[in-house]
């Protein structure tokens, strides 16, 4: 609280004393009082009201300086007129009162909304496990009667199929709780599904495919890494150069399912203690799964605005269906399952980087 | 012998088709009718794998799940649209060997499928294919003619297991294709020319010439 402020809207009773002084100092020179008294009721006056004034305005600064603090220290700063003291003076009493029924109504509106969102979330996920069946059937035609017609409505169902899945997973992005199961997978077997989800895209495309053996296991979900890498393999088909390569390689700590591999080089670490060794390893602990692209690249200057929703940048004017979705929601989804997302990009082609931690309690405990 | 497989699937366009992708693949398949008397028409037609929804008009899948592993260990795929994973917690916690999510991926399935019959009935896979004195053997990866052998490379087996297994059938090089990418195998249209080359040539050292046609346009076939 600013005292100036204060003094000033203390201003009108400082005049009204002020004004009795002069009336009370006339009444008493006409009424003969000699001056000497009459200096001293006004000094006696003077000091009183000083007193009162200064007082009244420390007392009110402490109160709303220690309401302030509490504010700014609470989370949930709405929640102030719950946790404030209860106040003395009849004014604050009611301002509170007014902050309380602001609070109820607000916390009501936002409760309405989260139920419509958990709602719309719901309709969501319900809907494409809906259209998934329509989705299957219309896989199950094709395939049986295999012909370059129905390759091609393969290639499109795939991008149906793509879309579908981005809806449910911005959806499932969208909401805090945990929608997902970390379990040791083999990030081989995930790169082969993820490549057969979009088979006819690819041919259609001629995409030529190249998949190094990994032979690498990470704790993560499989079908939320599925859902990102089919994201990227969309980018690659979308953003193609001419000959269309994509290809899958893993560097890093290779850590084979069921039983861990502490690929340190460092022998220095290792004729040390034990304790040591982990720790040199553990900087080192991550295992990087790279899809590389001989695309059309992304412009440097766009580079550090890819992970931005709805951002298309300068390949968004190239290729007309950029949505800025598929990006945005790898970056939510890698950050929610705790997998590094890098993306490296010179002039021609992308290469993007997922990497794994391992987690050091588990490895510790299977070695 | 043919596998019985018993499709637990109330869209009849998904059932209808999987009966035919099934029936194409070799299995003996059956679509079930009556969602009321499921696990009766389990045992009535005691197949060796059921494919089991999980949304489905009566019981749901988890309770038909249940009921069948009171009285049998028989395979059980779930096939089903809804990806939580809490539906896949509860169908691995009611005995379900496999969980797949639509649309699948016709060549995963088929092959989580034969993964399961193998290990559910041991029943020793036929791995030489023989046909007219030519026998191909996908364990050694070679193949044979009047005691005269030629080494294969991987995608040289599998094309050639794709031709044995429709001997006589016009194979299109797109299914081919296809067939190598469901394998893991992504070659391109170059590199199966260059593949078949290198399979004529082999036979072609063993004694075996136009064991293999070119039909213009249309593909390869063995005959």
């Amino acid at each position: 609280m600013d005292s100036r402020k204060y003094l000033a809207d203390k201003l009108p009773a400082i005049l009204m004393n002020l004004t009795g002084m002069i009336f009370l100092a006339a009444f008493l020179a006409v009424s003969g009082t000699d001056g000497y008294s009459i200096l001293f009721i006004l000094f006696v006056w003077t000091v009183a009201l000083c007193c009162y004034v200064a007082t009244a305005c420390f007392l009110r600064k402490k109160y709303l300086d220690k309401l302030l603090a509490m504010t700014q220290e609470l989370e949930e700063r709405y929640l102030i007129a719950e946790v404030a003291a209860k106040p003395e003076r009849a004014d604050d009493a009611v301002f509170i009162e007014i902050m309380k029924m602001a609070e109820k109504s607000m916390l009501e509106k936002i409760a309405r909304i989260e139920k419509e969102r958990r709602e719309y979330k719901e309709y969501i996920e319900q809907w494409v496990h809906e259209v998934k069946t329509p989705i299957a059937a219309m896989k199950l035609l094709g395939e049986n009667n295999r012909s370059d017609f129905t390759r091609e409505l393969l290639a499109e169902l795939e991008h149906v199929n793509h879309y579908t899945e981005q809806a449910l997973y911005y959806a499932r992005s969208e909401h805090t709780e945990k929608d997902y199961i970390i379990r040791e997978i083999d990030l081989e077997s995930v790169v082969h599904g993820a490549v057969a989800d979009s088979k006819y895209l690819l041919r259609q495309n001629g995409v030529a495919i190249l998949i190094d053996e990994m032979d690498a296991c990470v704790y993560t979900d499989d079908k939320w890494l599925r859902f990102i890498l089919n994201q990227l393999i969309g980018n690659a088909v979308k953003y193609r150069g001419e000959q269309p390569a994509l290809h899958f390689y893993v560097t890093g700590n290779s850590t084979k399912c069921g039983r861990t591999f502490y690929s340190c080089t460092s022998s220095r670490s290792e004729s040390r203690n034990r304790a040591c060794s982990i720790f040199s390893c553990r900087k080192a602990d991550t295992v990087s799964l790279t899809v590389e692209d001989n695309g059309i690249g992304i412009a440097k200057s766009d580079l550090p605005r890819i992970f931005e929703k709805g951002f298309t940048g300068d390949n968004g004017r190239r290729v007309p269906s950029s949505t800025g979705i598929g990006l945005y929601l790898c970056k939510k989804l890698c950050d929610k399952l705790g997998i590094g997302l890098a993306v490296y990009s010179e002039g021609q082609g992308t290469k993007v980087v997922l990497s794994f931690h391992i987690n050091d309690f588990v490895t510790e405990v299977q070695g | 012998m043919k596998y019985r497989i018993l499709i637990v699937e109330d869209d009849k366009t998904i059932q209808q088709q999987l009966k035919t992708l099934l029936t194409g693949s070799g299995y003996e398949a059956e679509g079930v009718t009556d969602f009321t008397a499921v696990v009766e028409q389990v045992k009535t037609y005691a197949p060796h794998l059921v494919l089991l929804d999980i949304k489905l008009p009566g019981d749901d899948g988890f309770a038909i799940c249940s009921q069948i592993r009171a009285f049998s260990d028989m395979p059980i795929i779930f096939v089903t649209s809804s990806n939580t994973d809490m539906d896949e917690l509860n169908s691995i916690m009611l005995g379900g060997d496999a969980f797949i999510t639509k649309p699948y991926n016709t060549a995963i399935l088929l092959a989580k499928m034969s993964a399961l019959l193998r290990r559910a009935y041991a029943s020793g896979r036929q791995e030489v294919l023989t046909w007219n004195n030519v026998s191909l053997h996908l364990e050694g990866s070679f193949i044979e003619y009047n005691g005269q052998k030629a080494e294969l490379t991987k995608n040289e087996v599998k094309i050639l297991y794709y031709l044995f297994r429709n001997v006589g059938k016009i194979c299109p090089r797109n299914d081919i294709i296809d067939f190598l990418w469901d394998s893991r195998l992504y070659v391109d249209d170059n590199a199966l020319s260059v593949n078949m080359t290198r399979i004529r040539e082999k036979l072609a050292s063993i004694g075996l010439k136009e064991f293999i046609q070119t039909k213009h346009r249309q593909g390869y076939v063995i005959v």
